[in-house]
């Protein structure tokens, strides 16, 4: 019951941060930082794919509840969702998952975390940025936009997913 | 039938994923071109509620501009009271000016919530329906336009900023009297585009921009900005007129709301246009 209240608060407190912070912050260049993938990432790792594909496509409609993108979070995370268990495949240590460690760098590992975690938000974000714009002539600018962004994201979430993990641990 | 349910057995989580992704492409194609209800959008009114508390906070960190602003508003304001005027007509003859009538109401705003970075970029108003508000009313600063309403509710509505894709608003540049639409291209939040000027005629740099008032929807002659640039389009006789915007939208916080109150007459007679023409944008 504890486990489920933890990844709860987690989820919970990853889409607070996107909407109270990150959906203001607009540093200009076509950078838009999406942290809240990370939510979908941090569940356990034996989650079935069905109940996750849900509960992220639940997850981007809240967030475009809150933001006037009309779809768009939604489409792009359910993507997240859906790859998140190929990549995981992709990258799984040589004997499996251990059940007792968590998708998060200290339990993981550095390499592994930027592999999987980078793929998925690349994918995510080239996702978001092309239906966005929906416009062949624009694309070198969906690239920009992706790449800088991915970026940013990127670094914003480890802090965010170190700051997560050690709150948690702290009330559990 | 063995083989069909084999068949959805088999890719049921492909075919679920297909299925939420149609639902969500298709919230955002429709949502975008007819905006039925206000589910999904921030003119609800939880998320309006949500958005409120935050702006709360977030207007006193530009407290100091929106002041200054307003104050300069003032002095505009104060300088046509009749106290400020030099009374020249003292002891003349009175005359009671039935000549002009209200043609434009004016319903003031606080932004909520905005962006000025994505593609398509809305803002949320404090104003709904019950305070008249309702789909396809302008919306202006002191500075500049700002948009079109495009979705109300009870007590909030979404503003189609102009930068977003299709807002088409007819300006036109001052003196010269070339008249165009207004576009953006969705990079840089302080320069617009304005088409379909004819590149035989040349366009002097920081000439103004105001609206033409050809929709009924602005008077004429609202502030849009300034031209910057002008390059031929190439392969069409056409400029390419880049537009600085006077109102800078990162910053801003107070609009009006404005209303024509001869629209739906204007609306009423234009449906008499035989059909050949292109439709308006709104």
């Amino acid at each position: 019951m504890i486990l489920v209240a933890k990844y709860f608060w987690r989820f919970f407190f990853l889409i607070l941060f996107q909407l109270v912070i990150f959906n203001h912050f607009e540093p200009g260049l076509g950078i838009q930082i999406m942290v809240y993938p990370l939510c979908v990432f941090l569940l356990p790792f034996e989650m079935p794919i069905i109940p996750l594909m849900l509960l992220s496509f639940g997850a981007g409609l809240t967030i475009d509840y809150f933001s006037d993108s009309f779809g768009l979070h939604a489409s792009s995370l359910l993507l997240f969702g859906y790859l998140r268990p190929i990549f995981l495949k992709m990258y799984a240590p040589r004997d499996g998952y251990d059940p007792l460690k968590e998708p998060i760098i200290r339990d993981m590992g550095t390499r592994w975390f930027l592999l999987t975690f980078g793929y998925l938000m690349l994918i995510h974000h080239f996702w978001f940025f092309f239906f966005e714009i929906f416009r062949l002539g624009d694309f070198l600018f969906v690239l920009q936009k992706t790449i800088l962004s991915v970026v940013l994201s990127f670094i914003s979430a480890l802090i965010l997913q170190s700051f997560v993990v050690t709150r948690t641990k702290a009330q559990s | 039938m063995r083989n069909l349910l084999a068949f959805l057995r088999r890719f049921r989580v492909f075919l679920l994923f297909v299925f939420l992704q149609v639902i969500a492409l298709y919230i955002n194609i429709s949502y975008f071109y007819y905006p039925k209800s206000q589910f999904l959008t921030t003119s609800n009114v939880m998320s309006a509620k949500f958005l409120e508390m935050q702006n709360d906070v977030n207007k006193h960190f530009a407290l100091e501009d929106n002041n200054i602003a307003l104050q300069r508003e003032n002095i505009q304001l104060r300088m046509k009271l009749k106290q400020s005027k030099y009374q020249e007509t003292h002891g003349k003859v009175f005359i009671n000016d039935t000549a002009f009538k209200q043609q434009y109401t004016y319903i003031p705003a606080t932004i909520i919530n905005s962006t000025v970075t994505r593609r398509n970029n809305y803002f949320t108003l404090n104003v709904g329906k019950s305070q008249g508000v309702y789909r396809g009313l302008g919306v202006f600063s002191n500075n500049g336009i700002v948009g079109i309403v495009h979705t109300a509710s009870e007590h909030y509505c979404i503003v189609k900023s102009v930068l977003t894709k299709d807002i088409n608003i007819d300006i036109l540049i001052e003196r010269s009297g070339l008249f165009g639409f207004l576009k953006w291209d969705g990079k840089n939040p302080r320069i617009g585009t304005l088409t379909g000027i004819s590149n035989d005629i040349k366009i002097k740099k920081w000439s103004t921009v105001v609206t033409r008032g050809g929709s009924g929807i602005f008077p004429k002659g609202i502030p849009v900005g300034k031209v910057i640039k002008a390059e031929p389009v190439e392969g069409e006789p056409l400029w390419d007129v880049r537009i600085l915007f006077s109102e800078n939208y990162r910053i801003l916080q107070n609009v009006y709301v404005i209303k024509n109150l001869h629209l739906p007459e204007l609306r009423s007679l234009e449906q008499h246009i035989p059909e050949d023409e292109e439709d308006e944008d709104l």
